[in-house]
């Protein structure tokens, strides 16, 4: 605050200025205004004094204005207290109506306290007073701000999973629309074949149900029978899995195809004794180490169809060069030929019984139930982006299917070739049963072992010395009556024998 | 032979019922995802929940999804409802625990 330049005014005044700034200044510092004016009623009559007392004097009304400012400044030093702030303002107004004339021409240090500039003066003392407290503005935390900007990680899920959603409808309408695509065009076939096309098991008549079977939103199901030569037929519709969009963006990485499964059961009587299998390098590679009749009856590397015109990505699994002969035929090489993209594998066998299962240790195993089956995997052309109208390109293919029964009820071995069947099949039956009596037979064994070595412990840990005689002995006599019992049986063996 | 070709294959005295394939024979041939997905679930909301993680709970919804969008039509309708209803409950109780929106890992 600046100490004004009164000219002409006295010693005594000169004092008196101070003093009335200090006992001004203390209590407008200290106090607050919450309230309106006329509460504070001691220092209304306070300021009403310093008035009166330095009305008539001009250089005292300098003053005044002087010591209006401070008790301003101080308040606005407290910026919430608007309504003080004009109360105060229109007070000092109204005292320094006076002498505004007067007075600006003479001080240019109070121009800063003349009416029109006078508003602006709070922002001037408010900037110092911010210099020196400084103000702290908070962020607001992101939960009280209502924008919908700071939640984008919650609407980025939300979205994902509409488009979860989204591809959940699409893929399921697809796999739909295909698999209705497909029977329609099969259907004709199909029911001039089976007298029974389409049953869930379900119903007590065995009345053609006419539509596939659902079993997921990717697999449908159709199951024909009533004909000649075979039992049944399961045909099996394997899409992809459209519906799941985790399945979708794995496939982009690594393209598959939709794949058409059928599997033709027959009777005993209706199919001679042989194992084969036609299909892509691949698939033959694969089913050779998965299927159980395949890698038992088919012992050698998958081999080039070339002598029988088969196209070089197609192998062949035999279980004897005349089984080979025997089924492919020239329509059938035709078939395979014109086909062979769609080819996944064709697998004759009577000794079907599924991929081959792992053994847990110390098990023996069953013969594994076998039936006679023809098993055909077809792909869909399009790898993935398949069209309902590439359903009908599959219709050839199962007229092949049909020939093929028809064909495998008519083919038999002649004498030799049975005679290698048989022999095969009695060979793999032996193998099996050694497998298995040897793993019995260790298990007994490592039973018996243990028996005598808990036997041998025992009479190391008995303490007493007479007792351990005595069980040595009862062990030694067991001992000695089984090498009699063995000694008997080979007597009796050798008697037999002779 | 040609009386076969000329003649209706059909047998309706030889049908056969339906019979579906016993999954114990074959349990490799089934497909585990759906009941993988439905476990992850689980474990992901009651995480979400214990721990009071917004992404758990997220992650648990998106499990259910899955394992839902893969599951087969004889699949209990029970089993899929409950995991779908714990991870939902497990989202809306971790907003209403902290309204603070999630913030990202990096």
């Amino acid at each position: 605050m600046a100490v004004p330049q009164v000219p002409n005014m006295g010693s005594r005044h000169l004092l008196l200025i101070p003093t009335l700034l200090l006992l001004l200044a203390l209590p407008v510092s200290q106090g607050r205004y919450t309230d309106d004016f006329d509460d504070s009623e001691d220092l209304a009559d306070f300021d009403d004094n310093d008035f009166a007392e330095f009305e008539d004097m001009n250089d005292d009304q300098a003053a005044d204005a002087e010591t209006a400012s401070p008790p301003h400044a101080s308040q606005s030093s407290q910026p919430e207290e608007d309504e003080d702030e004009d109360e105060a303002t229109v007070e000092l107004e109204d005292s320094q109506d006076g002498f505004d004339d007067t007075e600006t021409q003479d001080q240019d240090i109070y121009s800063k306290y003349d009416q029109e500039e006078f508003e602006g003066i709070g922002d001037m003392e408010k900037t110092g007073h911010s210099m020196k407290d400084p103000l702290i503005i908070h962020t607001v935390p992101a939960h009280l701000q209502n924008s919908w900007e700071s939640y984008y990680m919650e609407i980025l899920m939300v979205t994902g999973l509409l488009a979860y959603i989204m591809n959940y409808i699409i893929g399921k309408n697809k796999n739909s629309r295909l698999a209705h695509a497909w029977f329609n065009s099969h259907r004709e076939l199909l029911e001039s074949n089976f007298a029974l096309v389409g049953d869930d098991g379900t119903s007590k008549e065995p009345v053609s149900t006419g539509k596939l079977n659902q079993e997921n939103e990717h697999i449908y199901n159709l199951w024909c029978s009533g004909r000649v030569c075979c039992e049944g037929m399961l045909i099996q519709l394997k899409f992809l899995k459209r519906q799941d969009l985790l399945n979708v963006l794995a496939r982009m990485m690594r393209p598959t195809c939709d794949q058409v499964q059928i599997k033709v059961t027959f009777n005993d009587e209706d199919m001679d004794t042989f194992v084969f299998a036609v299909g892509s390098k691949k698939a033959m590679a694969r089913l050779q180490k998965e299927m159980q009749d395949l890698s038992e009856f088919c012992g050698d590397k998958p081999k080039s169809g070339a002598k029988y015109g088969l196209p070089d990505s197609l192998a062949i699994l035999s279980e004897m060069g005349e089984v080979t002969d025997g089924v492919m035929d020239n329509k059938m090489v035709h078939y395979i030929t014109n086909h062979a993209d769609k080819i996944e594998s064709i697998h004759f066998s009577d000794q079907f019984s599924g991929p081959k299962v792992m053994q847990e240790e110390g098990q023996p195993l069953k013969l594994p139930e076998t039936k006679k089956t023809l098993l055909f995997t077809f792909n869909v052309p399009g790898m993935g982006n398949t069209s309902p109208k590439d359903m009908d390109t599959l219709l050839p293919l199962m007229n092949m299917v049909i020939y093929s029964i028809d064909k495998v009820k008519k083919l038999r071995l002649n004498r030799e070739g049975k005679q290698k069947a048989d022999r095969n099949r009695a060979r793999v039956e032996e193998n099996f049963l050694k497998q298995t009596h040897a793993q019995r037979q260790e298990a007994a064994q490592t039973r018996r072992e243990e028996k005598k070595r808990a036997e041998k412990e025992r009479i190391m840990n008995e303490e007493d010395p007479e007792r351990q005689r005595r069980l040595e002995e009862a062990a030694q006599r067991r001992e000695q009556k089984k090498i009699e019992k063995k000694q008997m049986k080979m007597k009796q063996i050798k008697v037999k024998a002779m | 032979m040609s009386s076969n070709n000329m003649a209706d294959p059909r047998r309706p005295n030889k049908i056969l019922r339906y019979k579906p394939p016993s999954t114990e024979a074959n349990p490799t041939l089934e497909d585990p995802t759906p009941d993988y997905m439905n476990l992850l679930g689980m474990i992901f909301s009651m995480c979400g929940l214990m721990l009071k993680l917004k992404w758990c709970a997220w992650i648990a919804v998106y499990c259910s999804f899955i394992s839902f969008a893969n599951s087969r039509s004889s699949e209990d309708t029970k089993q899929m409802m409950s995991s779908f209803m714990l991870s939902i409950s497990a989202v809306v109780m971790s907003y209403l625990q902290n309204p603070q929106p999630m913030s990202p890992p990096w």
